[in-house]
């Protein structure tokens, strides 16, 4: 049984953050994850890269933070960032003082806050509301999380970590009051797997209160359910707030190819986690105030609705949610509760992301006694080491560098050139690769890493062949139709909720297919 | 809130059924062409994001509308790709392309030249020049008229001017420089059912081959010369030619992005007309005891977008001596100006192969088509003579008889 | 144009009858959308004289009381057609015979009455695989396929085919209609 340096618990954007800083530094790196890599929050947000403004009034220090995070990502993960710029603006009806409010704050965290005319902004973006009244422009960006986190555990395997999906946690080892490493179920076998590691970091989101459960330390969280709306094409090209005290609904944010809308924001229960889904109201208050950003919005076809959980700490552990915060928390146990050998990693965002996991690192080397500075800040990803879009070449190998900057260039094109999802152009060359080098055993995780089924059709039209062509290259040929079930049913549930016009008539046609 | 969730971006109504697909005559005769899925709604979404993901392959479209037809969710997928082609595409022969879409321009010169012109453009000297500039050496050109249509026309204008009812007439380029028959056709069934014919002032080529050859900027200025020349009449407007037809009704607005101003509507080919006209009694045919033959109809792929063969179909089932096989739908191969480019003939002539054979089996003495690119391609791959609908009824027609029924 | 049958819709239902029709001699005009997928009753149609508009679509109706008395379509424009009876067979939600927006689900060319859960999250079974009850939604017909509209059953309009409500059988919802036509 081999021995770590650090056990990383949740492979979500924090942790496998986490395990590429850790790897970078040299520390023998372990993570383990329950499910797939963005499974929690991190696969379900609204892939806003922010400047900070929308932070900068309530939080002016969260605020300093992601201007700072903002310019170093733009920097290390070009290929995962577009460079869209946002605009804040003012509507009829909103408090007017609040876009003078906002401008200051802006200045004082650091953030470049531009005020410009509304006819300007309209300019700059056709698809706003023309009778936008205020506009503020600030260097927001949108970010593929995907992407992001797909990089960074790449990362962490080029520099010795060892991830492994479909292990859950089922029990924490403790001798003599510290923290020594986890006993593990594999999902699908049942077999149980000891990892023995000096440091153990829970970054398992909003299951991190049960991963402290399972320490005996309290860590009380305060879920947050958030709904958000897929359009089927980019609606507009920067990224869109409302200039207001934020609510819901007040994000409109490209994201490749299509545009984001949300978010709504209802307390759940921890129990409820891993069985959200988003109700007809949501979907509703989500047009009403969408449409108000970008009118456009009422003609252009919704393809699905998700939801994810924000694992919102309350910092004096008061279940109230009185004192919650969004910032970035990182509780030593040995310090709050004396267990050695334990952090808890929770809160801050995507945008934040490296810092938190720097943070988090230079605690596990300052415990493991080890001085090694953080370099995830001056190494770009791998993928964005320099900008590669083909001049030539046919549109699925553009799409490719477009998904995976460098890394495309591993790809067969050649001999593997058949498109099968014809919506996001992904042949079987990118699959293959897909398969090989970044984790994927199914469907829903061939989604997450290649864009494919994120198209109008939802998969319609490439499931099948698809997945015979993801069996082959697995190895199973015989897992085809079991795959489709699979992916069907997660896809379904993100079309129900918004199943009318075009993809009520998309969802008559899926089922006509694959029904049987 | 939410309309009826019909997406303004009309490509985004595409549930991938991939009809458009299976009904591509490009697709089917060329791996290298991706197919309208692509290269239209899938493509588009892509190509909003970036430019830069134009594909060099939408060339091989041919702006058949059969994607269209197909579609059960009414994605422009033609238009999508012919709007793309326009705002993106480079020109890589400018020089042969300008010269093959330039229709009024080379007609007026050839037509000078005629007839000798006819017989010098097949010597050898002349077709090596052509096909240097990349007109393939096994095409057949067109013949060229030595008197135009207009010509003829401005020697018969008061006799026309004297007909109590008036039909304006758009001839289009083909029945101005190549076959003048036809146009006088027009005139001559027209006559006989006592309407006068008058021409616009000022009508231009419709511009279809400036379109699909990219020429997008000459295209919209020949485009509103016709829009001020419609706005100047009044009346329907006649027209022979199913693509010119579609290119003014349809393209216009569509992918050029023109107002109309209405005129859509007056715009209606001839067979339309005359079909509604007899339907509902105003007007009368008498044919011919003589007139015996065997015909197959081919149905355009313009005309096929527009919906209107049944009124062909219609007019010629009239004609008692006539046997008339319809052919089931296929594209020809031709497309305008893309079968006369050396690049494309091979695939020209493939895509027109089964329409061949299924023509070669009816045995037909000839064959009837309202596109005279059609006529074009078809008379060169079967040898058979290919007329329009309205030179068919010309030549059935007993002017006599039909002039009494109409009190002409 | 003027015929005896107008059969809004070329699919199976739209076929059958009008095949069934046009041989017991009436004279019948098939309005189609594009897709066209069933050659054989197709060929068969038109085989037997019937005329069959390809890549067409109706787009409205004119009425005398609840009796319809001709139709526009788009591509013969301001040419409407006439004829005795008209039979809907014009699919569901993918060919366009339903339409439906956040709150409403219709019949998108005369408005027929449509039986469907006024409730829009009842439209959908969150299980792919369990039965959905958007697929039973559909027009409602009287005993002899005629469609009701607003509560009444139109004269001389019929219903066939995959757009009725509680999922009828295509083909012989078709023949039923025929039955009362002839």
């Amino acid at each position: 049984m081999k021995e770590y340096d650090v056990l990383i618990i949740g492979g979500g954007i924090t942790g496998v953050g986490i395990a590429r800083d850790c790897a970078m530094r040299g520390l023998r790196t372990i993570l383990v994850e329950r499910q797939d890599l963005t499974n929690g929050a991190t696969g379900r947000n609204h892939g806003l890269l922010h400047s900070g403004a929308r932070y900068a009034v309530a939080d002016p220090d969260s605020a300093a933070e992601c201007i700072k995070e903002n310019r170093i990502l733009r920097r290390i993960a070009a290929n995962c960032v577009e460079p869209t710029g946002g605009l804040f603006v003012t509507l009829p009806g909103d408090d007017v003082g609040y876009a003078g409010t906002l401008m200051k704050a802006c200045h004082r965290a650091g953030i470049d806050a531009k005020e410009i005319d509304p006819a300007e902004a309209i300019r700059l973006e056709p698809a706003l509301n023309k009778s936008a009244v205020g506009a503020i422009k600030v260097p927001d960006a949108s970010i593929d999380p995907f992407r992001l986190a797909t990089a960074n555990a790449v990362d962490a395997r080029l520099h010795g970590a060892t991830i492994l999906t479909y292990h859950e946690v089922v029990q924490l080892l403790r001798e003599n009051g510290s923290i020594v490493g986890a006993r593990l179920r594999q999902l699908d076998s049942g077999e149980m797997v000891t990892v023995r590691a000096a440091v153990t970091v829970n970054a398992a989101g909003v299951w991190g209160q049960k991963i402290a459960g399972m320490a005996d330390v309290p860590l009380t969280l305060l879920p947050s359910k958030g709904s958000l709306l897929i359009f089927g094409h980019r609606v507009a090209k920067m990224t869109l707030n409302r200039c207001r005290k934020p609510a819901s609904a007040d994000i409109l944010v490209p994201g490749d190819v299509v545009s984001v809308l949300g978010t709504t924001s209802s307390k759940v229960s921890i129990e409820e986690c891993d069985n959200i889904r988003v109700t007809s109201a949501e979907v509703d208050e989500l047009l009403q105030e969408g449409c108000a950003l970008a009118p456009i919005l009422a003609q252009t076809r919704v393809l699905r609705a998700y939801a994810g959980v924000r694992p919102l700490y309350s910092a004096s552990n008061d279940p109230t949610g009185r004192s919650v915060s969004r910032g970035i928390t990182i509780i030593d146990h040995e310090l709050s509760d004396g267990l050695h050998g334990f952090i808890t990693a929770t809160g801050g965002k995507l945008t934040t992301y490296r810092l938190m996991a720097e943070q988090v690192s230079d605690m596990v080397c300052q415990k493991l006694k080890i001085r090694r500075r953080c370099r995830t800040a001056d190494k770009p990803l791998p993928g964005s080491e320099k900008d590669f879009f083909p001049a030539e070449g046919n549109l699925s190998r553009k799409a490719a560098a477009m998904r995976h900057g460098t890394r495309s260039s591993q790809m067969d094109f050649d001999s593997k050139s058949e498109v099968l999802c014809g919506c996001e152009h992904v042949t079987r060359a990118e699959i293959a690769y897909a398969v090989k080098n970044l984790d994927v055993h199914n469907l829903v995780e061939l989604r997450r890493r290649t864009r494919v089924g994120m198209g109008t059709c939802q998969g319609s039209f490439c499931m099948g062949k698809v997945a015979t062509a993801l069996a082959e290259e697995l190895g199973r040929p015989e897992d085809a139709d079991r795959l489709v079930a699979q992916y069907v049913q997660e896809r379904w549930k993100g079309i129900a909720p918004v199943c009318w016009g075009e993809s009520l008539r998309e969802a008559e046609y899926m089922r006509k297919l694959y029904r049987k | 809130m939410q309309e009826h969730n019909i997406s303004e971006n009309n490509f985004e109504q595409c549930l991938k059924c991939t009809i458009c697909n299976s009904v591509c005559p490009m697709m089917a005769a060329n791996p290298s062409y991706p197919g309208p899925k692509q290269a239209g709604p899938d493509g588009e979404r892509y190509r909003i994001k970036d430019p830069r993901f134009f594909d060099l392959t939408l060339k091989y479209c041919l702006n058949c509308k059969r994607c269209e037809v197909a579609c059960p969710s009414g994605v422009k997928v033609g238009d999508i790709i012919q709007i793309a082609r326009l705002k993106y595409a480079r020109q890589n022969h400018p020089l042969r392309d300008m010269a093959l879409a330039s229709t009024d321009l080379a007609g007026t010169l050839a037509c000078k030249a005629a007839p000798g012109i006819n017989g010098l453009v097949n010597s050898k000297p002349v077709r090596n020049i052509l096909n240097a500039v990349g007109i393939d050496q096994r095409r057949a050109i067109p013949e060229y008229a030595s008197e135009t249509f207009v010509q003829w026309y401005e020697a018969h204008r008061e006799e026309q001017a004297a007909y109590d009812r008036q039909l304006n007439y758009f001839h289009g380029c083909y029945a101005n420089y190549n076959c003048p028959q036809l146009a006088k056709d027009l005139v001559a069934v027209m006559n006989a059912c006592g309407y006068g014919v008058k021409l616009l002032e000022g009508e231009r080529c419709c511009g279809v081959a400036l379109i699909s050859n990219g020429f997008g900027k000459q295209a919209r200025k020949q485009a509103r010369a016709n829009i001020a020349a419609f706005d100047a009449s009044e009346g329907p407007i006649l027209t022979t030619s199913s693509t010119c037809t579609f290119t003014i009704r349809d393209e216009y607005s569509q992918v050029l992005g023109l107002d109309m101003h209405g005129n859509s509507e007056r715009i209606e080919m001839a067979v339309k007309w005359l079909y509604s006209a007899v339907d509902q009694g105003t007007v009368k045919l008498a044919f011919k005891d003589g007139f015996k033959a065997r015909m197959a109809y081919h149905t355009a792929c313009h005309m096929s977008k527009l919906g209107w063969a049944v009124y062909s179909i219609g007019l010629l089932r009239m004609i008692p001596g006539l046997d008339l096989v319809v052919l089931d739908q296929e594209c020809c191969g031709m497309a305008g100006t893309f079968g006369f480019k050396k690049e494309n003939y091979n695939l020209s002539q493939k895509i027109g192969s089964k329409l061949f054979g299924s023509i070669s089996t009816v045995a037909p003495d000839a064959v009837v088509t309202d596109c005279e690119t059609c006529k074009w391609q078809i008379e060169q791959g079967t040898g058979l003579e290919t007329l329009n609908p309205i030179s068919v009824l010309a030549r059935a027609i007993d002017v006599e008889k039909t002039k009494k029924l109409n009190n002409a | 144009m003027r015929c005896d049958v107008v059969i809004i819709g070329g699919g199976l239902a739209g076929l059958t009858a009008a095949l069934e029709l046009q041989r017991a001699g009436r004279r019948c005009v098939v309005v189609a959308g594009g897709m066209s997928l069933h050659e054989t009753p197709r060929a068969a149609f038109i085989a037997a004289g019937g005329v069959f508009l390809r890549g067409d679509f109706v787009k409205r109706g004119e009425w005398k009381g609840s009796r319809l008395l001709r139709v526009w379509t788009r591509n013969l424009g301001s040419e409407p057609i006439e004829a005795k009876d008209f039979i809907l067979a014009t699919g569901r939600f993918f060919s366009k015979g339903l339409a439906s927006t956040m709150d409403e689900i219709y019949e998108p060319i005369f408005g027929c009455d449509v039986r469907y859960d006024k409730d829009r999250s009842a439209w959908v079974n969150t299980d792919f695989f369990g039965p959905q009850p958007f697929e039973e939604f559909g027009v409602e017909t009287d005993g002899c396929g005629h469609a009701m509209i607003h509560g009444v059953a139109a004269e001389n309009l019929y219903a066939a085919g995959e757009i009725l409500c509680d999922r009828k059988d295509i083909e012989q919802s078709a023949l039923a209609v025929c039955r009362n036509i002839i």
